[in-house]
């Protein structure tokens, strides 16, 4: 247990001491980066898995940095003066989404990057993002967010950008970066507001001291827009295709958990920063809308789409709406304490752990056509399924599980949030079920284009590792498929009471009492 | 293994029996079907209105929904304007968004 | 009033540079947006920290009783200005990635990727 108390900063330390070290290691042999990669990633997740337990068995686990002791947050008078780690169940939760899609992405990348295709650079630029990613799940810190959040960035944006010879991946880049800059700034003009409002920086304090004044409230819209807008949320969603349209396949899938992890900033604005002085009905509503207004644009404009990689990556948009729907709804209902928001909030917060894996299934498959066609355009693809047969078994799980299509996982999900919306709005019910149908529809395009009909070309079948990372992903999605019940009530209820009423337990973690 | 909702709960087990029941269906119907096919002989070839199909006959992904996506035409024309690909309206976009929120915030 | 002039510049620092983002076509000068828009946030958090006739809190050299400055805003901002730096240096190196691609730096003629 003294070790395990370390485990929240070892989980974000060890992947970027893993970055870091990468180079050094390629340059003594490959094989030694190859198995250094593999350490580090294996001990990231035992780390994640370590931290979640802790966190599931015995409440927010508080980590201080640069204390005596971990566990001494504030200094005498109540005044918490150092950085702190303060992991509750949604941040657990979201540590094991980004753990289970870092472990995929790590295993796909050993057979799917070439060696004079930068494939250091680019593990290198991965584990810097995973670093980001807990970093910001894992933060109590406001300041300390902004500072992983702009990490998060930086890798994202040179992941998607640095097979610089191609120009499609540059641009993308230069698109998201700008994106991304002016959003990171949005929400460091907040940061800033609130720490000239009230002196400090951590979450728990700021919670406990924010009034609600006019500032207060700019400060909110500010983190709002900045987040909404990383998050891929209509009409600020344009980088988003274009970034995982581009990105390579294996950078892709970190790309969307990147994105659940600024929702998950968003959340912990929303339920933790700000609960008690926002009109949770209206942003509620603003949410849940933004939502439905997402999935109605993005599956609008994944149903024109030629190219197969772009298709999916709208279908990933469209993903985030079903999120913000389902978290919307709950937090319209959060001043009333509906059962129903809860059920919303739950089936919004599955549906995060749901899009990590079919998305992800989805566009390492995608992947696997690129490599194994040179092309990802779906007018002259076809036919893959004769050579690709795991590949295609592969993608046409993701597919059904994408659009929810019972017993599989996305159904569960979908289901909870359907219910649950329709109480709040019928239409908001109306369009979450249409989208659904749509996806369908794309998705079985997409399956037969590429996949059906007759060989029209000699294919490279996939590599036993990136079939491992396919495998592991597909693993998941029947488990949480055939076994929701298990899921929802152990990883997701914690998650999700943690927002809906677990504010006071996060202060009380923090702030000692 | 259930998934309750607060208005009624979802099993996947119940599904998979329902499934395995109409597989079963399935089956049988199959069974009911011609005894005389052969593969790899011309009963294999596919059926285009009668005509003979060319050699390597393959419907991509682009021809299919093309009723559907005729009649959408006004709203997907619309919407990949929407995405002009320009990164200014990008920003534009964003801010917009930003700015309903500070007003939605702020209003309320 | 005049207490608050700093944070008027500031924040029509960062106005000016979303107008750059929004009127100008050139990458470099997009990037140079992106970077107004940065130093008008630097601005707001180096003005939040500043103390009248404050000192910088040292201990042992500190004239006794006087107002010290909390070195905090300063910390967050040199660390925003390294961030800001990493940022603008990647964007420059993009723009320079997308003219040895394209031959141009008109934003609007970089649309390979849209609909």
């Amino acid at each position: 247990m003294t070790f395990g108390v370390h485990a929240p900063i070892l989980a974000i330390a060890v992947p970027l001491l893993g970055a870091f070290a990468l180079p050094v290691f390629t340059k003594l042999h490959r094989s030694l980066r190859d198995i250094w990669a593999a350490a580090v990633g294996a001990f990231t997740c035992a780390m994640v898995i370590t931290v979640a337990v802790q966190v599931f068995t015995s409440g927010v686990q508080v980590y201080t940095l640069g204390a005596a002791s971990p566990t001494a947050s504030v200094v005498q008078g109540g005044f918490p003066i150092r950085i702190v780690l303060a992991v509750d169940g949604m941040s657990a939760f979201m540590g094991l989404i980004s753990a289970l899609v870092g472990l995929a992405s790590l295993v796909y990348s050993f057979g799917f990057l070439k060696e004079e295709q930068g494939k250091t650079l680019a593990m290198t630029l991965f584990f810097l993002l995973w670093a980001g990613m807990l970093g910001m799940e894992y933060t109590g810190d406001m300041f300390n967010f902004f500072v992983f959040l702009e990490v998060t960035s930086i890798a994202a944006c040179s992941l998607v950008g640095y097979r610089t010879w191609e120009s499609a991946p540059v641009e993308a880049a230069f698109k998201t970066m700008a994106m991304y800059t002016v959003g990171g700034l949005l929400v460091l003009l907040s940061i800033g507001i609130l720490y000239g409002e009230y002196g400090a920086l951590n979450i728990a304090y700021l919670s406990s001291k924010v009034v609600g004044s006019q500032l207060d409230k700019i400060a909110l819209g500010l983190l709002l827009g900045g987040l909404l807008m990383k998050a891929g949320a209509v009409p600020a969603h344009m980088w988003a295709p274009d970034a995982y349209g581009e990105a390579p396949a294996q950078a892709a899938i970190v790309l969307v958990a990147n994105t659940q992890a600024s929702l998950y900033g968003l959340w912990r604005v929303l339920f933790t920063l700000f609960v008690g002085v926002l009109s949770a009905p209206a942003v509620g509503w603003l949410v849940a809308s933004l939502g439905a207004l997402t999935i109605l644009v993005a599956v609008l404009a994944a149903v024109t789409q030629r190219d197969l990689g772009r298709l999916i990556a709208y279908g990933a948009v469209s993903q985030i709406g079903y999120m913000l729907l389902g978290v919307g709804v709950g937090l319209a209902a959060l001043s009333s304490r509906q059962d129903w928001g809860l059920v919303a909030m739950k089936g919004g917060i599955f549906h995060m752990l749901n899009d990590a894996a079919t998305v992800g299934l989805l566009m390492l498959a995608a992947g696997v056509v690129r490599r194994a066609t040179g092309t990802k355009d779906l007018a002259s693809l076809g036919g893959l399924g004769h050579d690709l047969k795991w590949t295609s078994g592969f993608f046409l799980l993701g597919v059904l599980a994408l659009a929810g299509i019972p017993p599989l996982n996305g159904f569960a999900s979908k289901f909870l949030i359907y219910e649950s919306s329709f109480r709040l709005s019928p239409i908001l019910a109306a369009i979450a079920v249409l989208g659904s149908i749509l996806l369908l529809a794309v998705f079985a395009r997409a399956f037969q284009g590429a996949f059906l009909g007759p060989r029209l070309r000699e294919a490279r079948p996939a590599s036993p590792a990136m079939l491992a990372a396919m495998g592991i992903l597909a693993a998941v999605i029947l488990a949480m498929g055939l076994a929701p019940g298990f899921f929802v009530e152990h990883l997701v209820g914690p998650a999700a009471e943690a927002l809906w009423r677990g504010r006071d337990l996060y202060l009380a973690a923090v702030l000692g009492g | 293994m259930r998934l309750f909702t607060g208005e009624g709960h979802w099993s996947p087990l119940v599904w998979l029996a329902l499934a395995a029941g109409v597989g079963f269906f399935a089956w049988l119907l199959w069974r009911w079907g011609r005894r005389t096919y052969k593969a790899g002989t011309e009963q294999d070839m596919p059926f285009l209105s009668g005509e003979r199909a060319p050699e390597g006959a393959h419907v991509g992904a682009p021809h299919l929904y093309w009723g559907f996506l005729q009649g959408l035409r006004p709203v997907l024309e619309g919407l990949r304007a929407f995405h002009s690909g320009f990164v200014g309206d990008y920003v534009t976009w964003m801010v917009v968004l930003l700015a309903v929120a500070l007003l939605v915030v702020v209003l309320t | 009033m005049i207490g608050n002039l700093p944070f008027v510049v500031c924040m029509i620092l960062v106005g000016l540079g979303l107008w750059t983002l929004l009127s100008r076509r050139n990458l470099i000068k997009l990037a140079i947006g992106i970077t107004l828009i940065e130093s008008g946030v630097n601005l707001f958090l180096v003005a939040l920290g500043y103390v009248e006739r404050g000192v910088a809190p040292i201990y042992t050299y500190a004239p006794p009783r006087a107002k010290m400055v909390l070195p905090t805003p300063q910390a967050l901002t040199l660390t925003s200005i390294v961030i800001g730096l990493a940022t603008t240096a990647l964007m420059l190196a993009f723009a320079v990635v997308i003219y040895r691609h394209r031959g141009t730096l008109d934003a609007r003629k970089i649309r390979e990727l849209r609909g």
